[in-house]
């Protein structure tokens, strides 16, 4: 539960949040300053994440990771000092994180998100999971929406990336519209005066609702029916590339290697063929491109998903504006950004 | 299967090591840009900002902390920077990249330019100095949720100044002096005022009643004959609005009641102005003293800033900023002037107050202290997350860039919802340079219509040249066969001619300027066309396009097609009173400063 605080801003915030006030108003700021937020995986995507959940002012931030810092892990991300190799990657982020924005309360677990009893995701009004296993996002997404807790995804494969989002089968959240002004006529007293304008800036809030699927529906669409078969033509082949990349994650219990590009490539091209076949599509639909741009976690498409990742948190915490419903694909090569929706209608 | 070095090709991989990059900005865009950079393997970055810290730039400008503020902006990125990535090499320049000192050749140092800018003036001197250069630009911009990015390469796309941008929006003198019926031409009045009362004097910021406004006239002969009267009007007219204020000791109660009650009668004398409109009220503050009712509880759960205040606490609010300015100026001691700030409490408070005033007599309904900052500092909301996206776009695109595949450049906007498509981040094809544009083409040329007898050369210099054609330092000669020299860049050569009317030089329809700027490395020929009806206030047209009025507003808010250009000439008015950017006698020092940093 988003709690009920201090109604009141404080200078200091007032101050430091000034031109984001100006843009979702202070009422989602202060939702934003009663949310706790959990956020699995420090890599690259996830230290991005937390820099812009920790600048938007939650109340608090826990970062959970079980990973030990490694020489790519300082390449991959900017919270983790060059002097905390073998630490705790959670650990080691925490200091330059907290400096980010002393008002935000941020904690480090050096846990594994699978050993998290279920009350563990309770204390959260929003669970963001990067560098999981499909089937722990399935479990925990699972758990979470039976809480009313809100579910958030994703992941960077190379230059590819993809955001998802569970808000729940009744998400309620405000619209900004603005407001209709009717043309003044001549004014009623009869001089011909005319009254001063409506400001036209003005706008109303609008009341909305939306359904969310769980990730275990939204990954197990049935493409075999006629329907979905017509709907391939405008389906991003993001969506496909998604469980090839899982598909290896759970096979191999890690990502694409550079290190072992070639061999990691042959098996990519080998889930590739495995996963359509399984799912009744064409091998030709997703073709041979994506192999050698899939690797590692680039620095650039963390920041693309992880902007549009943070803002989808920042959103769903303050009931406000349209959600993305419920994916977002990055392909860094073409500079596309779609947002689709996959699950039952 | 190729050498892979994260998640990049070993070719390219390489290069970012050796190659030098210039990043233009470390504000918004900036920081998260250089982040992204040295992640990325960018091994060389210089960095330029004239800028210094400020606390409102902490919800997203993440390199920089609260112990920081104050200090340079590309100081302190780098320092942060090198706390996660000690290994990057970076020079920080705190300093203007219009500053003569940053030529072509500094520029050709680099193998791909990136702006992260928030005004045009400097965006239009980089396009020019990487065309000179022949160096790739990457251009972008954010405002709230949105976003664009381009590239800019010379001879193969547009350049940031083929597709004339909407010019900036300004009010005509009349509208401000006279008949204001928004709430900014009360805002941009109680801007003029402050510089009248406590800063430099402009004498295109008049406050007083505009007796030559020509809808006041009944007749035209009235008009000119109203116009010459005020000129001989002794010591109403030669008095300056600050000399007077100076003679009675800045009282306020004196001030409110010239401005408020004075000024608004004499308004009210010039009758046909309120034909058709709904004519102002004046206030008389003895009276609204005695009408004050008590102090209000504020409303504890809202900002204070957001509460809208009655007209006593704005006669109040008048009063104190009044006195708080006088012995801030008292302190600077003789001829010192104040340099308007948004962040200045008692300047915010003066316009704040003065605005409202004026408002509430013209009938409008009065705006809170929130509001007002808003439209005065020309403030644009900014989040953390749009400019992660942009940046990320603009390595991206730069990575192409230096793979040699330009063809797959884009301009790609960033939109808050989806489109049609499905797209949230929508790519287009580059198109190529514009043949007739100003600035790329092999020789550039333009036609503005003006009248060569009412035109000074220093107009010509700061409003045209400088303002409407991005020039910083211009030179120009008239082809008159003698070769002229009308305008030297060189301080104090051709100051004598500032005040002369091109006429005089012989300059008439037809005649060819050839103005460079040696700077940019950019020639500009010309065609003077003289005309003697130009629109209401309007001092000269650019021919080939439309007048300089706002833009319409966008159909399709996707289909943005300029660069959102930042917060230092938004969409928000510009402080004009001539129906052009506003002329600057010769710039001072914190004139200079405000051109580069902060907002007129």
């Amino acid at each position: 539960m988003i709690e009920k605080e201090d109604p009141i801003i404080s200078e200091e915030e007032a101050a430091q949040y000034d031109r984001q006030i100006r843009l979702w108003g202070l009422d989602a700021q202060k939702r934003l300053r009663g949310s706790r937020v959990l956020l699995a995986g420090l890599g690259g995507l996830g230290a991005e994440v937390a820099k812009n959940l920790i600048l938007a002012g939650v109340k608090g931030l826990t970062l959970l990771d079980h990973e030990q810092v490694t020489e790519e892990s300082c390449r991959a991300q900017f919270l983790v000092p060059v002097s905390a190799r073998g630490q705790n990657r959670a650990q080691a982020s925490l200091e330059r994180a907290q400096n980010l924005n002393p008002m935000v309360e941020v904690h480090a677990d050096p846990g594994r998100v699978e050993d998290k009893p279920d009350d563990f995701f309770l204390q959260f009004d929003a669970v963001c999971l990067t560098g999981c296993s499909r089937d722990l996002m399935v479990r925990v997404d699972q758990l979470c929406s039976q809480h009313r807790i809100k579910v958030f995804c994703g992941d960077v494969y190379g230059y590819y990336g993809y955001m998802f989002c569970n808000l729940g089968q009744e998400y309620s959240y405000v619209e900004e519209k603005p407001k209709v002004v009717k043309p003044s006529g001549d004014s009623s007293d009869g001089s011909g005066a005319k009254k001063a304008k409506v400001d036209p800036n003005e706008t109303t809030m609008v009341k909305k609702t939306a359904s969310f699927c769980t990730l275990k529906e939204a990954l197990e669409v049935d493409w075999t029916t006629e329907k979905a078969k017509a709907a391939l033509k405008k389906t991003p082949v993001d969506y496909f590339l998604l469980h090839v990349l899982l598909k290896f994650r759970t096979d191999k219990g890690r990502d694409p290697d550079p290190q072992s590009s070639e061999e990691d490539g042959e098996l990519l091209r080998q889930i590739r063929s495995d996963v359509l076949d399984a799912l009744g599509l064409s091998a030709s639909l997703l073709n041979d491109d994506f192999i050698s741009y899939c690797f590692s976690e680039m620095s650039p498409v963390c920041a693309v998903v992880g902007g549009v990742l943070g803002q989808e948190v920042v959103k769903a915490l303050s009931q406000r504006d349209v959600p993305h419903r419920n994916f977002f694909f990055f392909d860094g090569r073409k500079g596309n950004g779609m947002v689709d929706y996959f699950g039952p209608n | 299967m190729v050498q892979l070095v994260g998640s990049l090709r070993k070719e390219l991989a390489d290069s970012l090591y050796t190659c030098k990059v210039l990043v233009v900005g470390a504000g918004g865009i900036g920081c998260e840009l250089l982040k992204n950079l040295v992640l990325t393997g960018f091994k060389n970055i210089e960095v330029i900002d004239l800028d210094t810290i400020d606390v409102s730039n902490l919800n997203r400008q993440f390199l920089f902390q609260k112990k920081h503020v104050g200090k340079s902006k590309a100081q302190v990125a780098k320092e942060s920077v090198l706390q996660f990535c000690p290994s990057a090499n970076i020079t920080a320049y705190h300093d203007s990249i219009m500053n003569p000192d940053y030529n072509v050749e500094f520029f050709r140092k680099f193998m791909l330019v990136m702006n992260a800018l928030d005004n045009r003036a400097a965006r239009n001197h980089v396009n020019r100095m990487c065309l000179a250069a022949d160096v790739p630009l990457i251009e972008s911009g954010t405002a709230g949720y949105l976003g664009q990015v381009t590239v800019i390469k010379k001879g193969l796309t547009e350049c940031y100044e083929c597709q004339p941008k909407p010019a900036q929006k300004t009010f005509p003198g009349c509208t401000i002096r006279n008949t204001p019926s928004e709430p900014i031409h009360c805002i941009v009045w109680a801007k003029y005022l402050f510089n009248q009362l406590f800063g430099e004097e402009d004498a295109d910021q008049e406050v007083s009643p505009d007796t030559a406004d020509p809808e006041a006239a009944w007749n035209p002969e009235e008009a000119t004959a109203r116009a010459s009267a005020s000129e001989k009007d002794g010591d109403v007219k030669r008095v300056s609005t600050k000399e007077w204020a100076r003679s009675t000791g800045y009282d306020p109660i004196k001030l409110f009641n010239k401005l408020f009650k004075d000024d608004i009668m004499y308004l009210l004398t010039m009758d046909k102005l309120w034909k058709k409109r709904k004519a102002p009220t004046p206030l008389d503050w003895t009276q609204l003293e005695n009408k004050a009712s008590p102090q209000e509880e504020s409303p504890a759960s809202g900002l204070k800033d957001q509460q809208v205040l009655g007209v006593w606490g704005c006669c109040q609010l008048f009063k104190h900023s009044v006195e708080t300015l006088r012995s801030e100026l008292r302190e600077k001691g003789d001829n010192a002037e104040l340099v308007w700030d948004k962040d200045d409490p008692a300047a915010m408070d003066f316009v704040t107050s003065a605005a409202n005033l004026r408002m509430h007599i013209f009938s409008m309904n009065m705006k809170s202290r929130f509001d007002v900052k808003s439209m005065a500092g020309n403030i644009i909301p900014a989040i953390a997350t749009t400019n992660a996206v942009i940046a990320g776009l603009i390595v991206l695109e730069g990575l192409k860039i230096l793979s040699g595949e330009l063809e797959s450049c884009r301009t790609i906007f960033l939109n808050k919802c989806p489109n049609v498509r499905k797209k949230l981040l929508v790519p287009c094809v580059l198109d190529p340079p514009s043949k007739n544009c100003y600035v790329c083409a092999s020789k550039p040329e333009v036609t503005v219509k003006l009248n060569v007898q009412k035109t000074t050369v220093l107009s010509l210099q700061d409003r045209i040249l400088k303002e409407r054609f991005g020039m910083v330092a211009p030179d120009v000669q008239i082809e008159d066969g003698k070769g002229t020299i009308l305008i030297s860049s060189e301080e104090g050569e051709t100051e004598a001619n500032n005040s002369k009317y091109l006429s005089d030089f012989g300059i008439r329809n037809g005649s060819r300027l050839q103005s460079d700027d040696f700077l940019q490395d950019y020639t500009l020929l010309i065609n003077v066309l003289h005309t003697e009806e130009l629109e209401r206030d309007v001092e000269f047209e650019v021919v080939g396009e439309a007048p300089d009025k706002a833009p319409p507003p966008q159909s399709n808010p996707e289909e943005v097609n300029s660069i959102t250009n930042g917060n230092k000439d938004s969409a928000q008015p510009s402080t004009s009173s001539k129906g052009q950017p506003q002329t600057r006698k010769r710039l001072s020092q914190k004139e200079k400063k405000n051109l580069h940093g902060h907002d007129l």
